[in-house]
C-alpha cells in the first residue's frame, strides 16, 4: 500500500481502519445461509461440429452446411444403391443368382418321371430383374435336363439392354417357348421382340403383340433429346434387330414384324398367327405344351424335337429381392419415390433430421433406378421438381400461398407428362390419376401443414422450467417466496429457484405469493399477490 | 439462402453455441457457484474456481448484499465462458477475470442507483445479511455507504482486494491518476462522515 502517499495524519489513519476493517471481514466465512446457493451454473459444452468455421458466414455458411450435409446423405444412399444394383444385375459373373439344379429324388436310377418343363411365369417392365430371372430360370432349365422353358409373357416393354440380354438367355440348350398370357396379356415394344425370340411362340386369346402406343413421328422423345439423327438411328437399329429376329422364325413374319417397330402396329394373337409370327394359339399352359409337342426347333446345341406332352412342370418364381425391385419399375411407384423423395430431402434442408434426408435420398436413388426401364420425359420431370421445389420454398418466401397453388399447378401438369412417347422398345405408360391426386394432395399437406408446423416450433419461446434462463418468460408468472424477501431474497417460479427482490422494496416473508413483473439480469421483480 | 424466420429460428437450424441453465441443488453446495467440471473445458474451471471466493467477496463488499453478489459472480463466470476462447493469453485470467466482475458490479450498481429502488443503509443494520453486518460492525464501515459508486469501488478494491494503484486502475479501466485522486477523495468523505460520531462520542 506504499503506493498511496498520503500527507495527512488523518487519512493515513481512515486508511488504517479501512485495512483493518478488510483484514477482518476477509473471511467473513461466507456464513451458512450463504453457502446455501440454489442453483449451480451448467453451460451445455461448445460444439465442435465440423462445419462450424461455415457459421461465421451466416447465411451462406448455413446454406453450405446443409449443402453438404445433403451431400453426405446422398453420398450414402448412393452406395448403398450401388449395391442393390450390383446384387440386382448378379454382378458380373452373375454366381450371385446362379440356380443349383434341382436334386432328382432317384438320382435317375428309377424310371424317369416323364419330362419336365419349366415355366417362368413374368410381368412388368422388361428390366434387368427380369433378365437376370430369365437368364437364371434357363440355366437352371439347362442343368436340369428339362424338355422346355416356358417364359409366361405380359409386359408392355422395357430397356433395350435387358430386352437384349433375354434374347441371348432364350438362345439356350432347352427349348425356349414364350406364352404371352394368360387373356388380356401384352407382348408390346421390348416383349414383342421377346416373344419373336423365342423357339416357338404362343399367345393366349385376346392378346396382343406388337407396340403399345404410336410412336411419335420421328421418334419422340428420342428425337427431342438426342437430335433425330439419333432418332432414325435408334429406329433403324430396331428394325434390324426385329428382322433378324424373325428371320429365324418364318421368312413371311419378317415384313409383318417389320411393321410392329416402324409404324407401331398392334395386332391380336389370330393377326400375329396368320402372318406367321407366331406357332399358335393357346389359352394355356397344358394347351401349349399340348401345342408344341412334336414341333422341331433349331436350339444352340442342334435340332431337336420337343416332347413335351404331359410333362412335370416345374415353377420358378421370383425370389423376394427380386420381386421388390422389379416392383420398382412401377411407372407409379417410380412417380411416387421421386415426390417422396423430394419431400423429404425438402424437410431434411430445413429441418435437419438426418433420418428424413436419409429416407428421403434413398427413395430418390430408387426411383431413378427404377425409372432406368421407363420412357421418362425429361420435360414432365423438370416440371414436377420445380412444382414441388415451389412448395418446398413457400415458407421461405412471402408469397401468401401463391407458390403453393402454382406449385401444384406445375406439379400437376408435369405428373400428367411424366411419361412420354417411348422408343421401339419403351413401355407406353402414364402415371395413374388418382396417384397424381394423391402425391397433389400430400406435396400440399407439406407445404401447408408441415411446414407450419416446423415453423410454429420454432417459434415458440424456449419453455421455463426446463433449465433454461435468459427468456424473459418468467415475467407474469406466479410462484412463492422460497427465502425472505427483505426485500431480496429467493422465490421458487417455473419449477425455479431464482433470486428475486420486491418492486416496491417491501418485504416479504416465505410462503407469501408473488408475481413476476420485471427481470433484471438473473434477478426477479416480484409483487405480492392475494 | 436467407432466413426469413429471423433470429428465433436460430435454435431451429443450428442450436445456440451455449446456454445457461440453472438447476436447483439440494444440500451445501461451493460458495457463490458451484460448477460442473464434467460441462466445462477443465483449464477454464481450474481458473474460475481459483477467483470464486475473491470475486464473492469483492462483489459482496462492492454491492453489500449477498444475493446480488452471487448473482454478480455467476454472471461474470457466465461472461467469462463465453469470453474464455477468445482469450488469447490465459495467464491473464486473474486480472481479466477481475475487470469483467468489476464491470457486472459497476453495471448493477449504475442500475440500483438509477432505479432508486432500496437505499442500502436503510436496511443494513436490520438485514441478515453477511456483509452489510461486517461493515455495520465498524464506523468506517457503515460510513462506507455514503460514498459515491465510483469512490466505494476503489475503496473495496483498495482494501478487500489489496490491489495496487496500478491494479485498481486496470480494473476500472481508468487513469491512474484518477484512481489516486478518487482515492483521496474517498479517504477525505469518510474521514467527514466519521469525525463528528467519533468526536461526539468520545
Amino acid at each position: 500500500m506504499s503506493d498511496f502517499d498520503l500527507d495527512d495524519e488523518m487519512d493515513r489513519e481512515i486508511d488504517r481502519r479501512l485495512a483493518a476493517l478488510a483484514r477482518n471481514t476477509r473471511e467473513p466465512a461466507l456464513p451458512d445461509g450463504v453457502a446455501d446457493l440454489p442453483w449451480t451454473v451448467q453451460l451445455a459444452p461448445q460444439r465442435t461440429a465440423p462445419f462450424s468455421f461455415l457459421r461465421g458466414l451466416g447465411g451462406f455458411g448455413r446454406a453450405a452446411t446443409s449443402v453438404a450435409r445433403l451431400g453426405l446423405t446422398l453420398a450414402v444412399a448412393g452406395s448403398f444403391l450401388l449395391l442393390v444394383g450390383h446384387i440386382r444385375t448378379g454382378g458380373s459373373s452373375a454366381a450371385i443368382v446362379e440356380l443349383p439344379a434341382t436334386p432328382r429324388p432317384s438320382g435317375g436310377i428309377t424310371a424317369p418321371a416323364g419330362p419336365e418343363v419349366v415355366v417362368v411365369p413374368t410381368s412388368g417392365s422388361v428390366d434387368d430383374v427380369m433378365a437376370s430371372f430369365v437368364a437364371g430360370a434357363v440355366r437352371r432349365a439347362e442343368a436340369d435336363g428339362a424338355a422346355a422353358v416356358i417364359i409366361e409373357l405380359d409386359t408392355l416393354g422395357g430397356s433395350e439392354a435387358a430386352m437384349q440380354d433375354i434374347v441371348k438367355s432364350l438362345n439356350s440348350k432347352v427349348p425356349t417357348i414364350v406364352w404371352v398370357g394368360p387373356s388380356g396379356a401384352k407382348a408390346a415394344s421390348a416383349g414383342t421382340f421377346i416373344t419373336l425370340s423365342a423357339n416357338l411362340a404362343y399367345m393366349a386369346p385376346s392378346t396382343n403383340i406388337g407396340a403399345a402406343s404410336p410412336v411419335a413421328a420421328g421418334g419422340g422423345d428420342i428425337a427431342a433429346t438426342y437430335g433425330q439423327t439419333e432418332a432414325d438411328k435408334v429406329m433403324a437399329d430396331a428394325i434390324a434387330a426385329i428382322r433378324s429376329i424373325a428371320e429365324n422364325r418364318h421368312p413371311e413374319a419378317v415384313a409383318w414384324a417389320i411393321t410392329t417397330v416402324q409404324s407401331a402396329q398392334s395386332y391380336s394373337a389370330q393377326q400375329a398367327l396368320d402372318a406367321h409370327g407366331i406357332n399358335g394359339i393357346a389359352s394355356s399352359i397344358d394347351d401349349v405344351l399340348n401345342k408344341a409337342d412334336g414341333q422341331t426347333v433349331t436350339t444352340s446345341s442342334g435340332t431337336v424335337v420337343v416332347h413335351v406332352k404331359g410333362a412335370s412342370i416345374v415353377t420358378i418364381n421370383e425370389d423376394v429381392v427380386q420381386s421388390f425391385l422389379h416392383t420398382l419399375d412401377d411407372p407409379n411407384i417410380a412417380f411416387i419415390l421421386l415426390v417422396l423423395g423430394i419431400l423429404l430431402i425438402g424437410v431434411e434442408f430445413f429441418h435437419p433430421t438426418l433420418l428424413m434426408g436419409l429416407v428421403g435420398a434413398m427413395a430418390l436413388a430408387l426411383s431413378f433406378y427404377g425409372s432406368g426401364s421407363l420412357p421418362l420425359n425429361v420435360l414432365g420431370v423438370v416440371l414436377v421438381v420445380l412444382g414441388l421445389g415451389m412448395v418446398v420454398l413457400e415458407p421461405n418466401v412471402p408469397s401468401h400461398g401463391i407458390l403453393t397453388v402454382a406449385g401444384i399447378a406445375v406439379f400437376v401438369v408435369g405428373a400428367v407428362a411424366f411419361y412420354g412417347s417411348p422408343g421401339p422398345y419403351l413401355p407406353m405408360v402414364t402415371v395413374a390419376w388418382p396417384v397424381i391426386a394423391v402425391m397433389a394432395a400430400a406435396a400440399a399437406a407439406y407445404g401447408l401443414v408441415l411446414v407450419g408446423t416446423l415453423i410454429q416450433m420454432r417459434r415458440q419461446p424456449a419453455p421455463v422450467g426446463l433449465g433454461l434462463v435468459g427468456t424473459d418468460k418468467v415475467v407474469g408468472m406466479t410462484g412463492s417466496v422460497q427465502a425472505d424477501l427483505s426485500p431480496v431474497g429467493t422465490v421458487y417460479v417455473g419449477l425455479e429457484s431464482w433470486s428475486a427482490r420486491t418492486r416496491d422494496g417491501a418485504n416479504l416473508s416465505r410462503g407469501s405469493k408473488v408475481k413476476v413483473v420485471g427481470q433484471e439480469g438473473l434477478i426477479l421483480i416480484v409483487e405480492q399477490v392475494e | 439462402m436467407s432466413d426469413p424466420l429471423g433470429p428465433s429460428s436460430e435454435s431451429g437450424m443450428f442450436a445456440k453455441e451455449s446456454f445457461l441453465t440453472v438447476e436447483p441443488v439440494r444440500g451445501k453446495v461451493h460458495p457463490a457457484v458451484a460448477l460442473d467440471h464434467t460441462t466445462f473445458d477443465t483449464a477454464f474451471v481450474a481458473a474460475l474456481e481459483g477467483e470464486l471466493s475473491m470475486a464473492y467477496r469483492l462483489a459482496g463488499y462492492l454491492l453489500a448484499d449477498s444475493a446480488e453478489a452471487q448473482d454478480a459472480v455467476q454472471e461474470a463466470s457466465v461472461r467469462a465462458w463465453r469470453g474464455w476462447k477468445d482469450l488469447r493469453e490465459r495467464e491473464k485470467f486473474h486480472s481479466w477475470f477481475s475487470q469483467i466482475l468489476v464491470n457486472v458490479c459497476r453495471t448493477r450498481l449504475r442500475q440500483r442507483s438509477k432505479r432508486r429502488t432500496v437505499d442500502v443503509e436503510d436496511v443494513s443494520l436490520e438485514s441478515p445479511d453477511p456483509f452489510r453486518a461486517a461493515l455495520a460492525r465498524d464506523a468506517v464501515g457503515r460510513a462506507l455507504s455514503s460514498l459515491s459508486n465510483e469512490l466505494r469501488m476503489v475503496v473495496v478494491l483498495r482494501y478487500w482486494g489489496e490491489l495496487s494503484l496500478a491494479e485498481i486502475a486496470d480494473r476500472l479501466r481508468i487513469p491512474v491518476g484518477t484512481v489516486k485522486s478518487r482515492h483521496h477523495a474517498a479517504l477525505q468523505v469518510l474521514r467527514r462522515r466519521i469525525q463528528p460520531v467519533e468526536g461526539g462520542t468520545t
